[in-house]
Formats: structure tokens, C-alpha cells, sequence
């Protein structure tokens, strides 16, 4: 916990921000990070924006993770990383040695030691803005990253527009995200909905036959919605077909009525959209259907759950998920450097590797202080322009870019499968590596989705 | 109640309020010395008028609404949507919702007012889960469905913009008339009316007093409260969540009434201040097992306080005046003692 | 619709309902003779799903299927005797806000010490897979087939059903029970001992929640929010069927069920059906399907 103090100047900071906004413009924008760093700070100083200037010896993060709630256990892995990640900004260590191209010093970012704050999303959208709202205004955080949920996610880059201050998001899959509700303050390292369907479409018509006919069950939100549309165009466009789509309620326990609707359809193939409990339960009970042992149209039914984590995974079950295919974004198997330096420095502080939600959170953090040192400035238009548009390495598989015009990250993301009982080597050891899914063939042009970034000045 | 002359009681009524005003003007400088901060007294004060105008139901009538969260988030999707689409002047957008709500409120009251007791709660519980499922699905369009509905424009009231301690003052300004207006419908022959029919509702029926029209008006009423908290919420913080309309919403209201001390309009203010300095500063001091903390003192609270908060501070004055509070102590005890009955 | 459909959809809609049902019945017995709103019940139900899955995992199903229920029955007459037992006299509201803040505490209790993720719940093998009703069923057309499970879902909860009414209708206890389900003012002149009855009632409320969590775990998962999920339909189910009545229960269980077994390809009505039938019924008579005058008003 940090002591700030300077609050009560915040609303006048904010309105004479306001006011002159709208005449200043991009004007004072001109002036670039290539300017002497003293100077700099001095042309910026009456440039208040969010929580900028930093004052004092230190700088403030804030880390809102679910830490009630359905995705308790996935906040709880979250906030380790994200304490790691605070850890090595201050002393060395991790991904700091193998990030490509890097500024960061391991002994704190522009001068100043790393602190941090901690919030509960309660993966709830309103709940999540209290608290990243607390943070903003109570404990003077520069950024503020986490969650997991896109509803959750969007609520917070929202907020973090309206505020001026840097949303790192966490694990956010929808489409909208980085889509129609992006936005010029939120950044996401994550992979989506339409990366997972342009990866997985191939593989499953490969495996399963082009004819398939796929009956979906789908979450009735945001990231169900996208999700459901992608698998959708991209199944269909290997010749599959759609029978039909059911949305089920956020937070169902028994599956069974929708079950059966997919039972009495000629379909042949069964995706979930669902995740975290909706997905243990949905695919249990599928399971205990009979669907993964059925004949359909003369082929043996599939079912295929389109986004996986280890985390949901292991609350399935082994024998219940055991070759069934999926996306992720990442898994601690991974054999590159920067995957290895991660897992490494997790298991030695925690005792057991991490999932890709933490993964995510801990390259964010970086590249969020990477960014800071790049653009010597914690004033944050110029912290936006330094991760627009760049390109990295060294945190996982492959090179990766943050794209300038809807700041979604391109990289390498995994198809993957469960492993069964018997398959396994350890408690952690559930998915299985069918195929590494290069950044050039699951990148999207910018204007696949509408929506606009608004202005480096929140408004 | 009866035994009290009116004189006394309106100066009483007078002292009430100008207290009230000066804890409630004076929070955002007090708030920051106890750990809050100003963003978080603003939403005390909106909770506390939605408190306050519960009690008016709850306290007063005896009827324990579960859905009140259906004025609450009516209320704040009217008033997100005309900011986003009509003006983004605070008054139309607050006029508006008042009038949806008080339209909703008539229709939900004519409904659910002819049953009593846990039938009325479950009719209202069923109404505003109605509404939630339909905010996150069929109206999905309108409200964002689950990702929340979110205006970049930022209200203002008459040119001046609503950000900071100006949404504080405001919302400050209808808590302070909010509350008078309680204080007088409890002293008023309506106020009274209302309470016979805690207390009896079938007698007050054979003295040949409409008794649903007067249950009907303190419905409204209360839904009212509900409906301005609803909107203030949205001004704010230009954002409505769909949890706006959830029953955990209209439990929360009646959590924070019950702890507070049902009945005695500074109680569920109270216990609203409560639950939200807990929830938001108390609760980074303890870290991930707050919710269980919270728990366990709401247990304590109910097993041991019957009477809510209040009932602690009048225990807590007759232990250092004897005999001195025990009058009024006993009075508010027994109506806060006998809820939704 | 074919044959085929509608007979799966009945069938969905009767096991959705034996688990309402079995929930409700623990709820409505409680409430119908101690005259207290457990709103703890869903929290008994996760607690029995939670200790159901480790038992079954150590020691067998088997053993999960004697033990749970006992255990139940202890934690119940445990609960009664150290907090339900101070309430009979307090409001209704009180009742239902100190059980609520109970649920939350046994939820984050058993948050904390088993995590939020789900455990999964393996069923056991004579349980597992699907029965093939077209072999046995002459008038199902070609291929129609039922998770196993689900069907010994329903035997079970037919099964308790049979068991709590056999007891209350013909033994002494049953009879001092709805004796006091009736007038317990009168039960208590008569100087009937009813207090350690009290305590066997929420016992056995309990351990039917106990039957529940082991038979239901696989299906619900186990999970600490598992309870709180079923809490607002089941006591939408007590409260649709009249508070206190245990046919009405059963009745409404079973309503509801269907009810969601037919709607659930138009979205729409689906996840407002149940709020739906619950407001069409209390307008239509206002004590629910089988609720007597004067209970809870």
C-alpha cells in the first residue's frame, strides 16, 4: 500500500484538462520522446493527464484481479504474476533477459521503484470499475491491468479512457475487446475469439472431414457472441455447416434441456462456447450424454471447446477432456527462451508453473515499463505511442507486434488438446501441443472489425 | 410515537436535518481521514438516498421488496441512454427516469401489492429478475447486455460539468431533501397511515380506509428514492451494469437496511455507509478473504443486534445515560423488531 | 416435434425437476414445521457435493452415498441447536438475512481452503454412460439414448420422496411432526417435547440436501458457488408450491423442470420462464399451488 495523498486536486487538474483540450489539440503532441529528458518533463509538467505527472520515489501499479468469484483461482495466478513481474522490474530477472528489443533496467522503471496496489474485480463489470476507479483516485496508479472476463475488460478500458490512465487487459478473449469497443487507452497482449477460429477451422476440418455439421452452445455475452461468430465463419468456410445455436445463460448449472435439443439435431459435432465453470459444467455433462462416444450421420460425434486454459481444464477432468481440441494462448511447456525465463523464475518463487492467464499479465506489466523507459515519459499518450506499432520478442513463441491501429498483440498461439488420465505426467500436464499457429497466419486486417480508438487525450 | 406533541417533534425534525447536512456536506473531507476517499463518498451519499427511500417501504409499511433493483436499474438505463442519445444535460435525463420509474413503480405496485408477506418478495424478486434477464438478452441492443452500456460523453448540469466534488454536491443536495421529505412523510398523517398497516392492516381495512391506495403511494414513493439513486449512479459514473437490475442489488439494499436498523431512516443510511466503506476500504486491508470477514460481522450483526446499528447506539447510550434513551429506544426497537410480517 | 423429442424433452424435464425437487423438499419441510427460512440450504447442498467428492475419490461412491447424508444429518442438528433455534422467534426477515450471511461464510470458507476452481466429480462406473431407452422403450423410433446418471437422478428423488412422506404418514414421529406442521402453539400445551424433534426436522432437512449433493454433484459440479446457483430457483419451486407444502413442492419442481426442458431453443423465454410461471402463479392464487392461509403473509 502506498500513501498518496494528492487527490483532492484531481477534479480541478481534470477540468482545466478539459477545458483545454478540446483548443490545445494534438498540438502540444508534436513534441516527441527524443527530446532531452529534463526538458521533457518540464514541457509536461502543467500536461496533467490521469495520474501524470508520477511524484514521489515511486510509481504505482495497480493489478484488479478477480479475487472472488468464479474466476477466484484464475485472479489468484494473475496477482502472482503480477507480483513477479513487479519483482524483476525492480531487481532483474525473468522475461527482463530475454525481452527483444528492451530499455528495462531490472531497478525500476525511469528512475522510480515499482510499487503496487491490489483490487478485487469480483469478475464483475461493475465491481471492476469500482475498484480500478479506487486505485485511479485513491492510490494514484500510472496503469492498471487484470481481469478476466471481456465484459469485465471492456467496462475497465472504458473507464480507462475516461480517465487518462493506461489499462493493460488481462484475460480477454472476445472479439470487441480490440473490435468495435476499442480503445486508445486499453492494450491487449491476449489472443481472440478470431484467432482461435482462423487457427482451429483448418485443424478441425483436417481431423474431422469437411462435411461436419456443428450444433453450438454459446455463453449470451460479449465474448460467446464473437467466439460463436468466428467458429462459425471459419468452420463454415471449410465446408462445414451450422445446424444451429442455443445462448445459454452466463452461469448454468445444468445443461441438460440444451443438451437434449442437440441431441434430437442431425448434428455431428458439438463446440462450447463456455468458459471457465459454464465450460466444466456444459462439457461434463456432454460428456455424460454420451456425445463423446456417439455415432452421428455415420461419423463419431466430436465435441470441440474452442478456448482452453489449464485452469479449466483440470476443473473438467482429465478423462472428460481427453482429446478434445481447442486454442491458447500460451502454455508453460513452451520451449522458447523467454517462455522458459518465465516459467523458471514462477516456479522457483510459487512451486508450480504458471498458467497463460499469468502469462499475459506479466508480459503486460513489462511492456507497459518497457514502454515508459522507450518514451522516457510516464505522460501516457507518449507511453501509448511507444507500444503502437511495436514489435517484440522473447516472451513466448516467435515475434510479436502490438498494432498501432486497434492495439490487439499478433503472435504465436497454440491448437491444442487434452490430455487424458493416462497421457498425463503430472498435475499440470493436461494439454497437449497439436500445432504451433505462426503470427502471419492467424493476423487479420484492421478493418475486419469497426470501432474506434478516440483520442490520445481523454476527453 | 403518539405520546410525542408535534412542536417538539418538527424541532427535533429541524435539529435532524441540520446534523444530517453538516455530517453529510462536510464527507468528502472527513472520508480521506479514515482511509476513503471523495469518488467513494459520492456513492454513499446515492446509496444512501436509495436507503433511505427502502425504508420508507420497508421500515414504515412492512413490505420487503426484492426487487427494488428494478427501479434502481430502470432508472440508470434511462438515464444512460437519453445522456448518450438525447442530451447530455443531466435534468432531462433525471426527469426522464423519474417519470419511467414512477410509471414502472405504479404498475409493479398494482401487481404485487395484492399479496403480502414472502409472496410479495418472491412477486418482486420474480419482476426485476424479469427485467435483468431481459436487459442482458432481448434488450442486449439497448443495454450492452453483459459488457455494460458506456457513454463517453461526460453529463453536466446547466453548462456545469458533473465530474469530482460538483456530482458529490449535487447528489449531496437531493440526499439532504431526500431525507426531509422522509422525516415528514413519517410524521404526517400518511406516515402514520402507513405504519397501521405494519401493524395491522386488516383492522385499518374494516375502519373503511383504502388501505392499497395508501400501500400503492408509499410503494411509489419508495420506488422513487430507488429510481433517482438509479440515475445518480449513472452521472456519476457514466456507466450502467446489468447488475444494476440483479436481485443481488435489491439484497444488497436490504442487507444494508437491516444492519442499520430497520424503521429508523438513519439506520439503512447508515448501513449503507457501512457495507460500502467495508467493501471498498476495509476490504484492500484484508485482501482476498474480505468477503468472508464481511460475512461473519453480518451474522454477529443480525444475531446480536436485532435493531441493527441503531439498536447499538441506543444500548450504547443507555449503558452511559441510564433510563435517558430508553423511551424512544423501545419505541424504534419494536418496529424494527417485527419486518415484513 | 417427433416422438423421439418430446419424450427426451419430458424425460430432461423430469430430472431437472427431481433436483429442485430434492432441494426443495429439505427447504419446505424446514420452513412447514419449524417455521424458518433456511436460505443456508443451497450451502448444505455444496457442502455435501464437496464432502460427497472426497469421500467418493477415497473411499468409493459407495461409502460417499452412506456417509454424505449422515454427515448431514450431524452438521444439521448441529446448526439448528447452535443458531437456527435462537430465530424461531425472530422475523422471517431476520431469519433469511442470518442464514444468507451464513451461506456466504461456509462459501468462503470452503473457497479458501479448496479454491474456486471446480472439482471435478468422476462418476462411478455403474453409473457412467448412457442407457439405450429405444431398446426398451417400443414406441421411441431408431436411436434414443439418456445419461445413465440422470436417470438414477430421478429413481433417487422418487425414492426420497416415497421415504419422507412414508415417514411422516406413518410413524410417530411423522405424526407429532405434522402435528406440529399444523399448530405447533397446540403441540407445545399438549406438552409434546418438540424442541429435540426441531432439531431431527432441520437434521433431516439437511441430509436430504445430503442426498442431493451426492447425486447432484456430478452433474452440478462441485464447486463453492454451486449453492447460491440453486438457491434462487429452488425457493422460487417452495414458494411456487405454497410455503410449508411438501406436495406443492414437488408439483412446482416438476413445473419448472418441463418448463425449462421445452423452452430451451427459444432463448428468450427460456431464461425468463421460470420468473414467469412463479408471478402467473401467486397472482393466480396467492399462496401458491398448495399454501395455506396464513403462513408467511
Amino acid at each position: 500500500m502506498t500513501d498518496h495523498t494528492g487527490n483532492n486536486g484531481w477534479s480541478r487538474r481534470r477540468l482545466l484538462k478539459a477545458s483545454a483540450a478540446g483548443t490545445a489539440g494534438l498540438g502540444a503532441l508534436a513534441l516527441n520522446g527524443k527530446a532531452p529528458f529534463h526538458f521533457v518533463r518540464n514541457a509536461w509538467a502543467e500536461e496533467a493527464i490521469g495520474n501524470f505527472p508520477v511524484k514521489g520515489k515511486s510509481v504505482v501499479f495497480g493489478f484488479n484481479v478477480p479475487q472472488t468469484g468464479a474466476y477466484a483461482d484464475e485472479g489468484a495466478d494473475e496477482l502472482r504474476a503480477y507480483k513477479l513481474a513487479v519483482k524483476h522490474l525492480n531487481e532483474g530477472g525473468g522475461m527482463l533477459e530475454t525481452l527483444k528489443p528492451s530499455s528495462l533496467s531490472g531497478q525500476g522503471v525511469l528512475g522510480k521503484k515499482v510499487d503496487y496496489v491490489e483490487g478485487d474485480t469480483q469478475t464483475d463489470p461493475d465491481a471492476a470499475r469500482t475498484s480500478a476507479r479506487r486505485m485511479v483516485e485513491r492510490d494514484g496508479v500510472i496503469m492498471y491491468g487484470g481481469g478476466s472476463s471481456s465484459a469485465v475488460a471492456i467496462a475497465q478500458q472504458y473507464l480507462a479512457q475516461e480517465m487518462g490512465i493506461v489499462f493493460m487487459c488481462g484475460l480477454t478473449h472476445s472479439n470487441d475487446t480490440t473490435g468495435k469497443d476499442k480503445r486508445r487507452y486499453g492494450f491487449r497482449h491476449f489472443f481472440n475469439a478470431y484467432m482461435s477460429g482462423k487457427a482451429l477451422g483448418p485443424i478441425l476440418a483436417n481431423e474431422y472431414g469437411k462435411d461436419r455439421r456443428a450444433f453450438h452452445l454459446t455463453a449470451d455475452y460479449t465474448w460467446g457472441h464473437t467466439q460463436y461468430q468466428s467458429i462459425k465463419d471459419f468452420t463454415e468456410q471449410q465446408g462445414w455447416s451450422t445446424v444451429d445455436n442455443i445462448m445459454t445463460p452466463l452461469g448454468t448449472t445444468d445443461y441438460s434441456q440444451f443438451l437434449t435439443a442437440v441431441l434430437n439435431s442431425d448434428a455431428d459435432v458439438l463446440v462450447l462456447n463456455h468458459y471457465g465453470k459454464d465450460m466444466n459444467n456444459s462439457l461434463t455433462q456432454a460428456v455424460q450424454f454420451g456425445m463423446r462416444d456417439m455415432q452421428k450421420n455415420g461419423k463419431d460425434m466430436q465435441v470441440v471447446v474452442p478456448l482452453y486454459s489449464r485452469l479449466m481444464a483440470q476443473g473438467a477432468g482429465a478423462s472428460n477432456i481427453d482429446g478434445v481440441y481447442g486454442t491458447t494462448n500460451w502454455n508453460w511447456v513452451l520451449q522458447d527462451a523467454g517462455s522458459q525465463a518465465f516459467v523458471k523464475s514462477f516456479e522457483a518463487e510459487y512451486g508450480f508453473p504458471p498458467s497463460q492467464a499469468a502469462q499475459t499479465c506479466y508480459a503486460q506489466t513489462l511492456l507497459y515499463a518497457n514502454a515508459c523507459e522507450v518514451a522516457g515519459t510516464f505522460y501516457p499518450p507518449e507511453v501509448i505511442k511507444a507500444l503502437e506499432g511495436f514489435e517484440f520478442e522473447g516472451m513466448g513463441p516467435g515475434k510479436a507486434l502490438y498494432r498501432a491501429e486497434d492495439h490487439q498483440c499478433f503472435k504465436d498461439i497454440l491448437v491444442v488438446q487434452g490430455k487424458g488420465p493416462d497421457k498425463k505426467s503430472g498435475e499440470y500436464d493436461l494439454l497437449d501441443i497439436v500445432s504451433h499457429v505462426k503470427r502471419d497466419d492467424i493476423i487479420y486486417p484492421v478493418d475486419t472489425f469497426a470501432g474506434e480508438l478516440g483520442p490520445y487525450k481523454p476527453a | 410515537m403518539s405520546a410525542r406533541s408535534k412542536a417538539p417533534a418538527s424541532a427535533r425534525n429541524g435539529l435532524t436535518i441540520a446534523v444530517f447536512a453538516a455530517v453529510v456536506l462536510s464527507m468528502p473531507f472527513w472520508l480521506p481521514l479514515i482511509g476513503g476517499y471523495e469518488a467513494l463518498a459520492t456513492k454513499i451519499v446515492i446509496w444512501a438516498i436509495f436507503a433511505v427511500g427502502f425504508d420508507i417501504l420497508l421500515g414504515f409499511t412492512g413490505y420487503l421488496s426484492f426487487g427494488h433493483a428494478a427501479f434502481f436499474g430502470t432508472s440508470a438505463y434511462t438515464t444512460g441512454l437519453m445522456l448518450k442519445h438525447v442530451s447530455a444535460d443531466v435534468l432531462p435525463a433525471m426527469g426522464a427516469s423519474i417519470l419511467v420509474t414512477v410509471f414502472l413503480a405504479f404498475l409493479l405496485g398494482v401487481i404485487t401489492l395484492r399479496r403480502a408477506g414472502i409472496y410479495f418478495a418472491i412477486l418482486t424478486l420474480a419482476f426485476a429478475q424479469m427485467f435483468h434477464v431481459a436487459a442482458l438478452s432481448i434488450f442486449q441492443g439497448w443495454t450492452g447486455g453483459d459488457n455494460g452500456l458506456t457513454m463517453s460523453t461526460r453529463p453536466e448540469l446547466l453548462g456545469i460539468p458533473m465530474t469530482g466534488l460538483n456530482v458529490f454536491y449535487f447528489a449531496a443536495a437531493i440526499a439532504i431533501v431526500g431525507f426531509y421529505i422522509a422525516l415528514r412523510i413519517r410524521n404526517s398523517p400518511f406516515g402514520l397511515m402507513l405504519r397501521s398497516i405494519k401493524s395491522n392492516a386488516m383492522r385499518l381495512e374494516y375502519t373503511g380506509v383504502y388501505v392499497r391506495a395508501y400501500k400503492q403511494i408509499g410503494f411509489m414513493i419508495s420506488a422513487v428514492y430507488a429510481g433517482v439513486a438509479g440515475s445518480l449512479m449513472v452521472i456519476y459514473e457514466p456507466y450502467v451494469a446489468t447488475k444494476f437490475l440483479h436481485w443481488s442489488t435489491s439484497g444488497e439494499i436490504v442487507i444494508m437496511s437491516v444492519i442499520g436498523g430497520v424503521g429508523t431512516l438513519i439506520g439503512p443510511m447508515l448501513g449503507a455507509t457501512f457495507m460500502l466503506y467495508f467493501q471498498n476500504v476495509v476490504q484492500a486491508f484484508i485482501g482476498e478473504q474480505w468477503k468472508l470477514v464481511l460475512g461473519i460481522i453480518f451474522m454477529l450483526v443480525v444475531i446480536f443486534m436485532p435493531g441493527g446499528f441503531m439498536e447499538g447506539l441506543r444500548r450504547l447510550r443507555g449503558a452511559v445515560t441510564p433510563g435517558g434513551a430508553s423511551g424512544a429506544g423501545a419505541d424504534s426497537t419494536a418496529s424494527a423488531r417485527q419486518p415484513a410480517e | 416435434m417427433t416422438i423421439n423429442s418430446v419424450f427426451l424433452q419430458l424425460l430432461t424435464g423430469l430430472q431437472l425437476g427431481a433436483i429442485y425437487a430434492l432441494i426443495a423438499l429439505g427447504l419446505t419441510l424446514i420452513f412447514g414445521t419449524l417455521g424458518v427460512v433456511n436460505f443456508a440450504h443451497g450451502a448444505l447442498y455444496m457442502l455435501a457435493a464437496y464432502c460427497a467428492v472426497i469421500i467418493a475419490g477415497k473411499m468409493g461412491f459407495l461409502a460417499a452415498i452412506v456417509l454424505v447424508p449422515i454427515m448431514l444429518f450431524v452438521v444439521g442438528i448441529a446448526l439448528e441447536r447452535g443458531l437456527i433455534r435462537y430465530f424461531y422467534n425472530r422475523p422471517h426477515v431476520d431469519q433469511i438475512l442470518v442464514t444468507f450471511g451464513l451461506a456466504i461464510v461456509v462459501e468462503e470458507v470452503v473457497k479458501w481452503i479448496f479454491g474456486a476452481n471446480n472439482i471435478p466429480f468422476k462418476l462411478p462406473a455403474w453409473g457412467n454412460g448412457v442407457a439405450f431407452l429405444h431398446e426398451y422403450i417400443p414406441f421411441l423410433e431408431g436411436f434414443v439414448v439418456f445419461p445413465k446418471w440422470r436417470l438414477i437422478l430421478v429413481a433417487v428423488s422418487l425414492l426420497t420422496v416415497f421415504a419422507l412422506f412414508a415417514l411422516l404418514q406413518f410413524t410417530r414421529f411423522g405424526l407429532i411432526v405434522r402435528a406440529g406442521m399444523r399448530e405447533p402453539e397446540m403441540l407445545r400445551f399438549l406438552g409434546v417435547d418438540i424442541t429435540k424433534r426441531f432439531a431431527i426436522v432441520f437434521g433431516l432437512g439437511a441430509l436430504i440436501a445430503g442426498i442431493a449433493g451426492v447425486f447432484g454433484g456430478p452433474i452440478t459440479q462441485v464447486s463453492p458457488g454451486v449453492g447460491m446457483n440453486l438457491l434462487v430457483p429452488s425457493f422460487l419451486v417452495v414458494v411456487i408450491g405454497g410455503m410449508g407444502s411438501l406436495a406443492g413442492a414437488l408439483i412446482a419442481a416438476l413445473m419448472l423442470g418441463m418448463a425449462l426442458a421445452f423452452t430451451a431453443e427459444i432463448a428468450s423465454l427460456q431464461q425468463i420462464i421460470i420468473y414467469l410461471i412463479a408471478v402467473v402463479v401467486l397472482l393466480g392464487r396467492p399462496r401458491g399451488l398448495l399454501g395455506k392461509k396464513g403462513v408467511m403473509e
